[in-house]
């Protein structure tokens, strides 16, 4: 196995895309335990740590752009950030414990393709865009138009994340993100939702994006769920009528981790808890 | 057996392995390595049973860096039929038996040589039917792991897996229901657990071609390994030095060996020191959980909350091997009940898992889960308090046990006191929360021990005792040194000697040590006392017996008391040299009256009803200890096994596919509690001595496992207004019982 | 004469025999005896069994003395911890 530190995005985009087998590591968290438990290491392993600017959170037309190689301690250090997208942040520290927060990246959680990861369901909620950086040059996508299935993503040879713009959050606006797991911490979704919502003047929600995790082959946008929230404080009808729009829109599978009957249910749970989270800190009134 | 006063028994001296541990320094199973060592990788069957067709290794012999390849043509057929499990569990012979059992191992010069080597090993396999499960195992016509093993007298009902049969009990059932006012009768079941040690099992071995072998590795016993190892590797076992290492855990699961004999022959084959360490997966496929289970509880109680009748039918799956382990689960599982009527039974059974292993109060826990969980629904039901009915039925002093023997003196009924007394009992319960009792119950072990001590010409004291320190043993063992001989805690350093420096010592195990190397080590002090009294009387000319032994001096006693001044241990030491020659003590013996232990523990658990999780709010744990030597490593064994009683009731389990591969061997998805479950642990120190040791010492390591499982269901259940009858009961359970 | 209990399922090897009465000094010659009265028991008492003298539970403890008017219960040696 060769290791290379990449200069630059271009140095980079260039090595992954040049033979087979090369991966790229920015936390590793994820990499050199998929490394250990196969017993197979990729031929090159593309160091992305050093390109200039890919460990920056910096200020973007109102919204604020997260480099690939931010860390989730970083981010959870980054009070512009926690106070613009408070659920996007609460979803990166729920990732692993306080040594792998020291390394482990956003980018990284959304490259890995899981359907569980923590920070995927709190970006589609956010409407995320992932610049990428490829072998014809650089371009802009939505987090939602990169998903493909369990361990994939719609990432083609060569390309990179290297950034993640989170845009300006509208007035009255908050997110939040709450996942279930079987213990407190040091643990993988059994299903998760991470919910946006803007309220108009008069505290009644506006807009809203309602996204589940670990409950279908990707995370997904429920659109029902967010319909059943708009022009509402979150009433117990509102509330009712979100959960089963997640519970319909929940496609899991049973493994060891949980049943298809209880993560459907409990996805349902997740988004209303979620929702009301959000909506407090909108600064709506239940 | 009244209470006296110590100097140094009861308080909380640092831990002498305290610096060590917290720097790195100390050195635990894979911290040593020697220049020239190869790595072993073992080669592990995908399949839950199958028959080894033929076995390949040419290519991996080939491999540059590869010194030696093994596989069970290696090890010969052994006599000891119960140490030939033993090898086969470590290398399989003519079949696979488990997913995960040992088929080949390889040493080479480097790990990634090691595992590149492994991969060119070829196995053909030929299929065999397999079965997982206690019931579906024990049913006629059941794949049958080992024919001619079945327990005696056992008929054609139960299938040639159920290796042992026990029961125990006294008085008639049927009277005893007749006089019931309401009898339950409930179905448990519950999942395989592993004790979760945190260090993997670890060892270096050096086998030289003059039969000498040096062994390290981190074991509950080295003389047991040294046993083990000697026979399968036919040396004299006084040629092979097995030495502990520090051990990160072991709760039972060190108490045998899994890749000691396997490294042992890599390196008599490679001529070449061997390390071998395990990786977590291979800890979870190939080491030795606990046992599930499946039980019947059936029992009768009146109106005022008398047990008329108690009956238990346990069924315990123990792997791929025949073991003996449900007995104890029988003997423990009305333990805590005076009963005129009761009768327990239980079943041993082979499936294709890997052999069961000592787990902390081996076999008790489950059987005390069911009979406490029926106890608790009859409480419910006949609206009777837990405590007060507990107490109503406690088994104290005279009391003929379910299993036998009738109990001397014994805490049960003080901790149900303590625990109806404290505030926790009495505190109110917030919503969706419900508080859980359960008493708990272990034996205790005495055993095998040899102790050797020295006394220093400064005046200082070594000492060296054969069992590895699990729980805080040198701790304790050198305050029962220093309480003995009458001298400051300081003076005394006490290790663990190798199989080459001090006597045959059994495994730390069965809460045994501080109890059985304490009793030695006070009649090795007793017989350095004696020679230090002779060495004073010879220099004050005067009779052996006209001295004796007072806060640490020799002293003048009868018509010569005050005739001289008392010499003390360390004027003695200094001028031994000149009176006779070092002073040491030693003691070796076997000693029993191990005192029993009981515990009560107390919980409050909020569950979620939209969830099913549950969340572990308040728990508070009182245990009769007999006395407590070093009461905050008492304290810390006491909160241990509490945490371990949480864990397997809430969400460890052994997940098993239809393929009988192990599906979750990591702590991912074998969730023991991590910090952030648990609420700190209140433990309640209860001391009613036991008579059988001289300080009134009862072991204190495994009772706490005990009671957590089913004080943890019975509020869960009274929590939800449901009964639950399954552990673990995690959140997809609850959620699903409640509905 | 020590009054012997034969415990559990151990009375499946003495004919469903619960209790019998034994001269003995120590517990090496009451086991002794009970291997010679009760053929069945003997693989079980060579395998080893563990004995509760008037409720203390010894193990493998052949020297421990027996008095007249003991209680001596036999029961399947304990192992594990």
């Amino acid at each position: 196995m060769r290791y290379i530190v990449a200069k630059n995005s271009r140095d980079a985009v260039a090595l992954l895309g040049a033979g087979d087998g090369a991966q790229p590591i920015a936390g590793g968290t994820d990499v050199l335990v998929q490394m250990k438990l196969s017993g197979v290491a990729p031929s090159v392993l593309v160091d992305l740590k050093k390109i200039p600017g890919i460990r920056d959170i910096v200020l973007e037309d109102g919204g604020i752009r997260i480099g690939a190689c931010v860390s989730g301690a970083e981010m959870g250090e980054n009070d512009a950030l926690k106070n613009m997208w408070p659920g996007v942040v609460e979803a990166v520290e729920l990732i692993g414990s306080t040594q792998v927060q020291g390394r482990a990246t956003m980018v990284g959680n959304l490259c890995n393709g899981s359907p569980a990861a923590d920070s995927v369901p709190a970006l589609l909620a956010a409407e995320a865009i992932a610049r990428i950086e490829g072998q014809d040059g650089q371009r802009d996508i939505p987090v939602f138009g990169l998903l493909e299935g369990p361990g994939r993503t719609k990432l083609g040879k060569g390309d990179l994340i290297t950034s993640v713009l989170l845009p300006k959050a509208a007035k009255n606006s908050a997110d939040a993100y709450l996942r279930f797991i079987p213990r407190t911490e040091m643990d993988i979704a059994v299903a998760s939702a991470g919910v946006n919502l803007q309220l108009d003047e008069a505290g009644v929600v506006a807009a809203a994006k309602v996204a589940l995790g670990a409950v279908a082959p990707t995370a997904v946008l429920v659109e029902d769920a967010a319909a059943a929230l708009i022009g509402t404080r979150l009433d117990e009808a509102a509330v009712k009528q979100c959960a089963e729009a997640c519970e319909k829109a929940c496609n899991p599978i049973d493994d060891k981790r949980g049943t298809i009957e209880f993560r459907t249910k409990v996805a349902g749970v997740m988004a209303t808890r979620a929702a009301k989270i959000a909506f407090q800190r909108a600064g709506g009134l239940l | 057996m009244s209470k006296q006063d110590f100097k140094i028994l009861g308080t909380r001296p640092i831990r002498p392995d305290g610096l060590d541990k917290v720097t790195g320094k100390a050195m635990f199973g894979a911290d040593k390595s020697v220049t020239g060592m190869l790595h072993a990788r073992i080669l592990r069957s995908p399949h839950a049973h199958a028959e080894i067709v033929s076995i390949d290794t040419s290519k991996a012999k080939a491999l540059p860096g590869v010194k030696a390849v093994i596989t069970g043509a290696d090890f010969d057929e052994l006599k000891n039929r119960w140490t030939g499990y033993t090898s086969q569990n470590c290398m399989a012979q003519d079949r696979a038996l488990y997913d995960g059992h040992a088929v080949a191992a390889v040493a080479a010069i480097s790990k990634s040589i090691a595992a590149a080597a492994l991969k060119l090993i070829e196995v053909e396999y030929n299929l065999l039917p397999h079965v997982t499960d206690v019931d579906e195992a024990m049913k006629p016509g059941a794949p049958v792991l080992h024919v001619g093993v079945k327990a005696r007298k056992l008929g054609d009902e139960v299938s040639g897996n159920t290796v042992g049969y026990y029961s125990f009990g006294h008085g008639d059932l049927e009277t005893g229901f007749a006089e019931a006012d309401e009898v339950i009768e409930r179905s448990f079941k519950t999942a395989a657990t592993h004790q979760g040690y945190i260090e993997p099992h670890a060892c270096l071995a050096d086998l030289g071609s003059d039969g000498r072998g040096e062994l390290w590795c981190s074991t509950q016993g080295h003389y047991n390994v040294r046993l083990i190892c000697a026979e399968i590797l036919d040396i004299e076992e006084s040629q092979l030095r097995v030495t502990a290492s520090e051990i990160g855990g072991g709760f039972g699961g060190k108490t045998t060996v899994f890749i000691e004999p396997v490294a042992l022959m890599l390196s008599r084959k490679s001529g070449k020191p061997v390390k071998a360490v395990m990786t977590r997966d291979e800890v979870f496929r190939a080491s030795g959980p606990t046992m599930s289970s499946s039980m019947d509880i059936k029992i009768g109680m009146s109106k005022d909350g008398r047990i008329t009748a108690a009956q238990a039918k346990l069924r315990y799956q123990g792997g791929a091997f025949p073991y003996q382990m449900v007995m104890m689960g029988a003997m423990s599982a009305f333990a805590a009940y005076d009963l005129d009527h009761v009768q327990s039974e239980g079943w041993d059974v082979m499936t294709n898992r890997p052999k069961m292993i000592s787990y902390r109060a081996p076999g008790a826990p489950m059987a005390v889960y069911a009979v406490e969980a029926v106890v608790d629904e009859l409480c419910q039901k006949l609206e009777l308090d837990p405590i007060d009915t507990r107490l109503k039925n406690a088994a104290r002093e005279g009391t003929k046990s379910s299993y036998g023997p009738t109990f001397k003196a014994i805490g049960l009924v003080e901790a149900l006191e303590a625990a109806k007394a404290h505030p926790h009992y009495s505190a109110p319960l917030a919503e969706n929360t419900g508080r859980g009792v359960s008493c708990g119950f272990w034996f205790n072990f005495g055993g095998q021990v040899s102790v050797s001590m020295a006394i220093n010409a400064d005046g200082t004291v070594n000492l060296i005792e054969g069992n590895p320190d699990i729980g805080g043993s040198r701790a304790s063992i050198s305050m029962m040194a220093a309480e003995a001989l009458g001298i400051p805690l300081d003076r005394i350093r006490t290790i663990v000697g190798d199989t080459a420096s001090v006597g045959f010592s059994d495994v730390t195990d069965g809460s045994r040590v501080t109890f059985a190397v304490g009793i030695a080590t006070i009649n090795a002090a007793n017989a350095a006392i004696k020679e230090m009294c002779k060495r004073a009387a010879m220099i004050w000319e005067i009779d052996e017996d006209a001295v004796e032994w007072v806060d640490g001096a020799a002293q003048p006693t009868g018509h010569n008391a005050g005739e001289f001044p008392p010499m003390s241990l360390a004027e003695i030491a200094a001028v031994s040299g000149k009176t006779g020659g070092p002073i040491a003590g030693h003691h070796e013996g076997a000693p029993d009256k191990a005192g029993v232990s009981f515990g009560v523990h107390l919980v409050d658990v909020e569950v979620d009803p939209e969830t099913g999780f549950t969340a572990v709010k308040r728990y508070t744990a009182f245990q009769d200890v007999g006395k407590a030597i070093h009461p905050a490593y008492v304290e810390g064994q006491i909160q241990g096994g509490a945490v371990q009683g949480i864990g397997w009731a809430l969400n460890e389990e052994y997940i098993y596919g239809e393929d009988g591969r192990l599906q979750n061997p990591g702590f991912l998805d074998y969730r023991i509690p991590v910090a952030s479950d648990l609420p700190m642990i209140d433990p309640v120190i209860i001391e009613v001595p036991n008579p059988g040791h001289p300080f009134g010492v009862r072991g204190c390591g495994e009772t706490a496992i005990v009671p957590p499982l089913a004080a943890v269901s019975n509020g869960v259940s009274r929590a939800i207004g449901k009964r639950m009858f399954e552990l673990p009961m995690s959140p997809p359970k609850i959620l699903k019982a409640i509905g | 004469m020590a009054r012997v209990v034969i415990f559990g399922s151990l009375r499946a090897f003495t004919g469903g025999v619960g209790e019998v009465e034994i001269e003995a000094k120590n517990t090496r010659v009451l086991l002794q005896k009970l291997s010679e009265q009760f053929e069945g028991l003997r693989e079980t008492i060579a395998a080893g069994v563990s004995l509760a003298i008037d409720g203390e539970v010894f193990k493998e403890a052949w020297f421990t003395p027996i008095d007249e008017d003991s209680e001596v219960v036999v029961m399947p040696l304990m192992v594990g911890g």
